[in-house]
């Protein structure tokens, strides 16, 4: 999976395995496809061990691309009830592309993805799910930073590797950001989600999980706590009566403020967002419209984004530890 | 509480030295009074907040904002219920049971995408049980009061999945009025009184004070 400046068909020739986001829970997971199921991509066993590229790009050393890295692993080991641990072995001299059973980061010039800032690419036991090995790239076309403040039209490093680690933990994109067309790509105007396809300017810092990154993480490692302190809401997005592929679900606690989302990927309609803490939430559908489809879903989908962004009409109360009644949100096409 | 015992005791005081005192052709009323009736809740405002993305700028600009929501709890109809035990003519204490349904209405708006504004309904039920000291002055036909006590609130959502549970306060003031002179006597009552709750439908994680009158039948025995 990529994080790109500006708007580029990912990279599906890089993944070692047919990777999909799956239709699960919130966020979208990575998975892969065994017979007719899914299976969840992770790693099956922890901490996740890491070799770091032995190789400098200007404005970032190995070391800070290291300590970068090692800062991006303990945000996404830091999100709340979940297991998670990661290991920094050493330098290597190998590549983040080679194949070797080894997971690398690292810089690699390729100037064949111009629009690609980084990529993650994955080599998954098809049975299990397991992640075998998982390496990332970053494109050392870009000029990069690793100051602690930022800098000025250079890509910050920690927090692209926080984008890309998230794809290696088995976090797929999520849609909760906003885009305007430039050119023949896309600008992010804002977006809540660490996870969103399209990566900030050059200079700017993104390098907190939100809300919706978190539930996407709790869903793979939460543990049993995560399960039983968060609830989730299911439904079904209907046009005309029928189901809606493809809608985008955005859940907002007035309380918290914060925004969780996820896709209706099956035909009927249906979609579950989970991770949810208990409450009430205002729940809001909107058509897949800010990225290539192709950057969330499977590209044998079909989506239908031909429908006005709607509120559904009561407010969702999340239970503890469970979920919601089933919704329908009615929508109307444009 | 040494100061409010005291100021307890000295109401007792006074209702048993006026207990006797009844108006002209007036048998004794009985010691029990059960009452139910209407109460009317005050609505409020629950509470505003934006959805929000952060921006993509370096320098900290405002958020986006998807889009806009102001929350309102409604003013609501119950019912409550009420059984009194007179110490003497002046002194009641009583047991209370309300309840009402409130709805909780968000307002959407500003969508980024242009959604259509929309009102975003939720009903919670409201349970409260509580306790009142009621003063009265006087025991004639027409009766001023004075009450104050507190509860337990117990408030669910639609769907019975989320329950919210805190404490309560109140005193008021009202009046009674009473159709016989016997041992046993109807009558009717309406009171008004401010209720603090630790907990009220809504997104703030506030006490709030809330207005509420209430009128209903009353039978003394």
């Amino acid at each position: 999976m990529t994080r790109r400046r500006l708007g580029a068909v990912v990279a599906g020739a890089l993944l070692a395995a047919a990777v999909f986001s799956t239709d699960t829970l919130a966020y979208l997971k990575l998975g892969t496809r065994q017979g007719g199921q899914l299976i969840t991509l992770k790693f099956n066993t922890l901490p996740v061990r890491y070799f770091v590229t032995n190789r400098d790009v200007p404005g970032v050393t190995a070391s800070q691309l290291r300590d970068a890295a090692g800062r991006a692993f303990a945000s996404w080991a830091g999100v709340p009830n979940v297991r998670l641990s990661s290991e920094f072995v050493g330098f290597t001299g190998a590549n983040p592309l080679s194949g070797d059973g080894a997971n690398v980061l690292g810089f690699v010039t390729r100037t064949d993805l111009d629009r690609v800032l980084g990529s993650t690419s994955f080599t998954v036991d098809t049975v299990t799910g397991g992640i075998v090995e998982s390496d990332i790239f970053f494109n050392s076309l870009f000029s990069w930073s690793a100051a602690s403040a930022g800098e000025p039209g250079r890509q910050d490093i920690e927090s692209i590797a926080l984008h890309e680690i998230g794809h290696m933990l088995g976090l797929g994109h999520s849609m909760v950001g906003e885009t305007e067309l430039v050119g023949t790509g896309r600008r992010v105007l804002g977006a809540e989600a660490i996870m969103f396809p399209i990566a900030f300017s050059a200079g700017v810092l993104n390098r907190v999980p939100r809300a919706d990154d978190m539930a996407g993480m709790g869903d793979i490692y939460g543990t049993e706590t995560f399960r039983s302190s968060t609830g989730s809401i299911a439904g079904r997005v209907t046009k005309n009566g029928t189901g809606v592929v493809g809608a985008h679900l955005v859940a907002f606690s007035p309380a918290t403020g914060k925004l969780v989302a996820g896709f209706s990927l099956s035909q009927d309609g249906s979609f579950v967002i989970g991770g949810l803490e208990p409450g009430a939430f205002v729940l809001r559908a909107e058509p897949l419209d800010d990225g290539d489809a192709s950057s969330f879903i499977e590209s044998s989908v079909t989506i239908d984004a031909d429908f006005k962004p709607a509120f559904y009409e009561r407010l969702v109360t999340v239970p503890r530890g469970g979920t919601s009644r089933s919704v329908e949100i009615k929508v109307i096409p444009k | 509480m040494n100061r409010a015992l005291a100021v307890l005791a000295a109401v007792l005081l006074v209702s048993t030295s006026a207990s006797a005192q009844t108006y002209p052709g007036s048998t004794t009323p009985g010691r029990i009074e059960i009452s139910g009736g209407v109460v009317w809740i005050g609505g409020y405002e629950a509470g505003s907040r934006d959805a929000t993305e952060s921006a993509n700028s370096s320098t900290g600009g405002a958020p986006l904002t998807l889009f806009t929501t102001s929350s309102r709890v409604s003013s609501a109809t119950g019912f409550d219920a009420r059984v009194a035990y007179f110490f003497g003519s002046r002194v009641a204490a009583e047991g209370l049971f309300q309840f009402s349904q409130p709805q909780l209405r968000v307002k959407t708006g500003d969508d980024f995408e242009s959604a259509t504004a929309a009102t975003v309904v939720g009903t919670v039920s409201s349970y409260l049980f509580g306790g009142s000291l009621v003063y009265h002055f006087g025991s004639g036909r027409v009766v001023p009061f004075v009450h104050g006590g507190g509860g337990y609130l117990r408030m669910l959502d639609e769907d019975n999945a989320d329950v919210t549970t805190g404490s309560e306060a109140h005193g008021g003031g009202g009046v009674k009025i009473w159709f016989g002179t016997g041992k046993s006597r109807l009558g009717v009552r309406a009171d008004a009184q401010v209720s603090s709750r630790s907990k009220t439908p809504g997104f703030e994680d506030k006490r709030r004070m809330l207005g509420t009158v209430g009128a209903g039948v009353l039978y003394r025995f």
